[in-house]
């Protein structure tokens, strides 16, 4: 009985090993995924033989592709939880590999036609914290705030909680959006409303300038300011892998870190790491 | 699911709009009138969809997970004077020495309020449908490094007792770990410090008040018992490893129900075994229920191959029980209640084989009476059963089918301490090393 269930547990193992793609796979961020695409399209013109497939849904829902082993390559906008390293350690007995990729600072985005220009992180918490919830208090006209965010699998989501509203919960009235670009799109045809997300979407709708004191200089998200460290919300993009990458995976990461790779960041509207 | 939803409303109000202009010819002019109606309909879609949007978003902070785990186990010999797997799985009934089963069918609901969780599991199998977790979940939102529990809840002692079954390597937790915690969870309170950011984030810090009486009965002393873990998580990025560890405690204690209280000492025979101590007036008395251990976890990207995890865990104390069993007690103490020193420890090599298989070899040993040797099973010595040192080779193959099926190929090869031919009849069969293997066959469904 015992050799029958090895055999069937061989036969069954070397069956599933031979119907395995060869292709590299990525998901996660929605943040990232103008630029893992762009990534991949002129990776895959330079190297024909390579096939690389890139989607999207948060870097959540890529994470937690990382770790059933649905994806090779996590991009990801915010730094793993320790939950998810532990479920990766635990599955794969690897801690992971965490590889910056990019610097991307996170732009609040108003409406063409509001007068409001600046904010402070202070203000902007307020904002989405339901503390101030009308534009006459940022400067603006007597209007209710519309307030638009990303939904809660976002790394985007995590990151501006984190960082910008220091943990406080998001205001119960804000809209939760399923991509930034959906975001840029509800703040461009709002004119009460404001809405965050990476620089690279920012066309279209303004960009405040983000002060981190009240009484301080306002910066807007650009390479020069977020380089020097003036603009106060910025952050790495990250990519993760399940364990050090080698042979077609490794290729693929080294060319990202390279300079075409860096290059292409720059093109997309996010920030080199070098 | 939610953003598929989104979708397919997205999809039904294009057609709706689209369905809403009439049909014209080319040459055909809209008037005002029309696109105001047309811009109307889509003012009434889009407030439908937030609408909608608004179930979905409450929908979201549903979420549902579960694992089953049919399996099919098989031991050498059956109708044995001593149980067979009781420790691998279950124990074996009589005239059987295969059998299938679902070994656990887990169902989980929790609602995911971000700063707040209320968790519920419960677990179907043929044997019947038991509760698993049922707890309330609260973070502090000033300092965000702090978290309350109350309820039905993990112990959060050592490493393996909090380790999922649906992620653990082996079919079952080590001897030692299944007899100081059985069903794992505890009813009670615990205080997690956790800070998420910030220099602090590689700690994590529990403590708990229980009843001390497993996570299905009802309390029936007045003793609550503590619980204390305190871990560290040690990345070395640059060497693609990374070494956790942990110290725990327990301090507690189950009420004194009866005038015989028996401790190790010597016999009225002249011979190392139990002694009663008969003083009636410390009837009620808590008698000590103490453990200390510390655990470490080893995980290695091994170059070429996979991951590498090695990790132990060492246990010792003091453990109330009865003559012939030394699990803790989850119903009130009958009989006579030994107090006995124990020691235990466990070892996992586990390597994984690219990212679909895994090879498992694990070792434990469980000590439930430190202060004899093989030898004392004399006649006389009053010692059973309970008392004999058990170790366990367990190896297993691991193959990860997909995200969600998993299957294990394990054999426990079971050892006890053989007691001299001096020994009670009560022991003979434990003059040598019984037969007691177990191979469980296993395969595991797990969502999401």
């Amino acid at each position: 009985m015992r050799s029958i269930l090895l055999i069937i547990l061989a036969a069954l193992a070397v069956v599933m090993s031979v119907t395995a793609q060869d292709k590299i796979t990525v998901k996660g961020s929605d943040t990232m995924v103008i630029l893992a695409q762009r990534w991949a399209e002129k990776y895959m013109a330079a190297h024909p033989d390579a096939v690389i497939q890139v989607t999207g849904g948060g870097s959540g829902t890529g994470i937690s592709a990382l770790i059933n082993g649905t994806t090779d390559i996590c991009n990801a906008s915010r730094p793993m939880k320790p939950s998810e390293r532990d479920k990766l350690k635990q599955r794969y007995g690897s801690p992971g590999v965490e590889i910056k990729a990019a610097r991307d600072g996170l732009a609040v985005y108003v409406n063409e036609a509001s007068p409001v220009t600046e904010l402070s992180i202070e203000q902007i918490r307020g904002v989405y914290t339901g503390r101030i919830t009308n534009w006459k208090e940022l400067g603006g006209p007597d209007q209710r705030i519309i307030v638009y965010g990303r939904e809660n699998n976002s790394g985007t989501y995590v990151y501006f909680k984190d960082f910008v509203l220091e943990g406080a919960d998001y205001a119960a009235s804000m809209q939760s959006m399923p991509g930034t670009s959906a975001v840029v799109n509800a703040v461009a045809k709002d004119r009460a409303g404001i809405g965050y997300g990476g620089a690279a979407y920012g066309k279209g709708i303004r960009e405040v300038k983000v002060k981190a004191e009240a009484g301080g200089t306002g910066y807007a998200p650009t390479l020069e300011n977020i380089r020097s460290g003036n603009y106060p919300v910025t952050r790495f993009l990250y990519m993760y892998v399940k364990n050090r990458p080698t042979g077609a995976l490794k290729e693929y990461i080294d060319w990202i870190l390279g300079d075409e790779g860096q290059k292409i960041v720059n093109e997309v509207g996010y920030f080199p790491i070098r | 699911m939610a953003p598929q939803f989104l979708k397919v409303i997205g999809a039904v109000c294009v057609v709706l709009v689209l369905a809403a202009i009439p049909a014209r010819s080319q040459e055909d002019v809209a008037t005002k009138e029309e696109l105001e109606e047309v811009e109307g309909a889509l003012e009434g879609l889009l407030e439908s969809s937030a609408e909608y949007r608004g179930y979905v978003d409450a929908l979201r902070k549903i979420k549902i997970s579960g694992y089953l785990q049919p399996q099919y186990r098989n031991a050498v010999v059956m109708d044995q004077a001593y149980p067979i797997g009781s420790f691998s799985g279950g124990l074996f009934p009589q005239y059987t020495k295969s059998m299938f089963q679902v070994r656990r069918g887990r169902l989980k609901v929790t609602y995911d309020n971000i700063t707040t969780q209320m968790v519920l599991q419960v677990d179907v199998t043929e044997r019947g449908v038991g509760i698993k977790d049922a707890y309330l979940w609260i973070s502090d939102p000033w300092v965000r490094m702090f978290a309350l529990k109350m309820g039905v809840f993990d112990r959060p002692f050592g490493y393996e007792v909090a380790f999922s079954s649906s992620a653990r390597e082996s079919p079952e937790r080590a001897r030692v770990t299944q007899t100081l915690f059985p069903g794992e969870r505890e009813l009670g309170a615990q205080l997690t410090f956790a800070p998420q950011l910030g220099p602090l984030s590689f700690l994590k810090a529990d403590l708990a008040v229980v009843n001390g009486t497993g996570p299905t009965a009802t309390e029936f002393d007045n003793y609550k018992d503590i619980i204390a873990r305190a871990s560290a998580i040690f990345p070395l990025e640059d060497a693609g490893a990374e070494i956790d560890v942990g110290v725990s405690g327990y301090f507690g204690a189950v009420r004194r129900t009866t005038k015989q209280l028996y401790s190790m000492g010597t016999t009225s025979t002249g011979v190392p075994g139990w002694v009663a101590d008969r003083d009636t007036v410390s009837l009620g008395a808590g008698i000590d229920r103490q453990y200390f251990g510390t655990d470490m976890q080893v995980y290695y990207d091994m170059p070429l191959l996979g991951g590498t995890i090695l990790r132990g865990e060492y246990v010792f104390g003091k453990q109330p029980g009865g003559a012939t069993i030394s699990i803790s007690y989850a119903l009130p103490p009958t009989g006579g209640m030994y107090q006995r020193d124990f020691n235990g420890w466990y070892v996992y090599l586990v390597q994984n084989v690219g990212t679909s298989f895994q090879v498992l070899a694990k070792y434990d040993i469980y000590d439930p009476n430190t202060e004899v040797e093989a030898g004392d099973f004399v006649q006389g010595s009053g010692l059973t059963y309970a008392d004999l040192q058990y170790s366990t080779l367990g190896l297993g193959l691991l193959y990860h089918f997909d995200e969600n099926v998993k299957f294990i190929l394990y054999n426990e090869f079971v050892r006890n301490e053989k007691v001299p031919s001096t020994s009670p009849s009560s022991l003979a069969a434990y003059r040598d090393d019984v037969r007691d293997d177990v191979l469980t066959f296993r395969i595991q469904y797990r969502f999401p």
